[in-house]
């Protein structure tokens, strides 16, 4: 019953989200990503924010290259947690962390998507290259040992637990939700609720870049 | 149906109270607060994709909203005033943590005692102790039947 409830619900909302996200609104409009940031520059954080460690992560990327949490590019870095056959919150969050990105690119700002699978079985590295160049081709695919990844998960205070056995899709995971924005040294800098839009996620995330935040 | 949490207001601007952008912050660390309000599934309340606001709150809209926490989806408290606090902890539990504890205060009216943050315009709320838990009180299933339908499977 709950995997048949399940998986009528999740069909239901992934065709929603893809239909109608055009129609997604924040209530704050910004022509450019700067114009958001210099907006946003004038909230301070409160602080003593609840610290999310985030970092110390040793993983391998889609081409078998270990990667840790600092940027070998020295770019900041938009980090989610998740599954490439995920059609549920990822078809959300991954595209609008995808629309960030190029927005940021648009205005001189390189920063890398990353996608660390909360799903190693299926996404492995000869299988994550392709799922993750179709969301963004500078996406970088994570995955690795259930070690690794336990203490990535940890890091980053995600949990993940199997919903179901999809017939034909394979297991279906419920999982943490929020984006991460790594400076590049790997160190925490702040999250976004997935409900965000990538001109907020942009903005925000160029005003850390130029040391506004 | 509980004329305080009905709520008239167009998306935009209940979502404008979620990320309204904080005074020029005075706040040195962050401060207790206690606030009444409806525990909501931010991602159908603030994306409007499932309907508008009234109708993705309350009694119409738990089947859905409790979907959405099992699958991750943050969850928010929707005050009185129309400011939405996203829950970034729940007493007992991790930061960010998607737990069991979530399910049973899903769309229920709660007041929540614990420490307010703004971080990059949006308020969150690190609730230290549910202080009362006054159930589902926002009936309006009878308004709007289950939103979405298809939050409730149909027999085979």
């Amino acid at each position: 019953m709950m995997t048949a409830a399940f998986k009528g619900f999740a069909a239901g909302v992934a065709l929603l989200a893809t239909t109608q996200l055009a129609g997604a609104h924040d209530g704050v409009t910004h022509e450019t990503s700067n114009e958001a940031a210099q907006h946003l520059t004038a909230s301070a954080n409160t602080p003593g924010f609840p610290d999310i460690k985030g970092g110390d992560f040793n993983l391998v990327d889609q081409n078998g290259e270990p990667r840790t949490s600092r940027d070998p590019s020295g770019q900041h870095q938009l980090v989610f947690f998740g599954y490439a056959s995920c059609k549920a919150i990822c078809d959300v969050a991954l595209p609008r962390m995808a629309e960030a990105v190029e927005r940021l690119k648009k205005e001189q700002f390189s920063v890398t998507p990353i996608l660390i699978t909360v799903d190693p079985e299926r996404d492995t590295v000869e299988t994550m290259g392709e799922s993750v160049k179709r969301i963004h081709p500078d996406m970088v695919g994570l995955t690795g040992s259930e070690t690794a990844l336990a203490e990535a998960y940890k890091a980053f205070q995600i949990e993940k637990s199997l919903v179901y056995e999809h017939p034909d899709e394979g297991p279906i995971y419920a999982h943490g939700s929020f984006i991460y924005l790594l400076g590049p040294d790997g160190k925490f800098k702040t999250l976004f609720p997935p409900v965000l839009s990538s001109e907020r996620i942009a903005g925000t995330t160029a005003a850390y870049i130029k040391g506004e935040k | 149906m509980n004329h305080i949490l009905k709520m008239s207001g167009t998306i935009a601007s209940t979502a404008l109270s979620l990320f309204m952008f904080a005074a020029p912050a005075s706040a040195a660390t962050a401060e207790t607060v206690e606030i009444r309000g409806e525990v909501i599934d931010t991602w159908c309340y603030l994306s409007g994709v499932m309907g508008g606001p009234d109708s993705v709150t309350g009694s119409a809209h738990h089947t859905c909203a409790l979907w959405c926490a099992a699958g991750g989806i943050p969850i928010g408290v929707l005050a009185q005033d129309g400011t939405i606090y996203m829950v970034l902890k729940l007493e007992g539990e991790d930061p960010l943590a998607q737990s069991d504890s979530i399910m049973k205060i899903q769309s229920d009216v709660i007041t929540a005692r614990g420490q307010h943050y703004m971080r990059d315009g949006v308020n969150y709320l690190v609730v230290e102790k549910v202080v009362t838990n006054e159930g589902i009180t926002n009936v309006n299933h009878n308004d709007f039947g289950v939103v979405p339908g298809f939050a409730i499977p149909k027999k085979k």
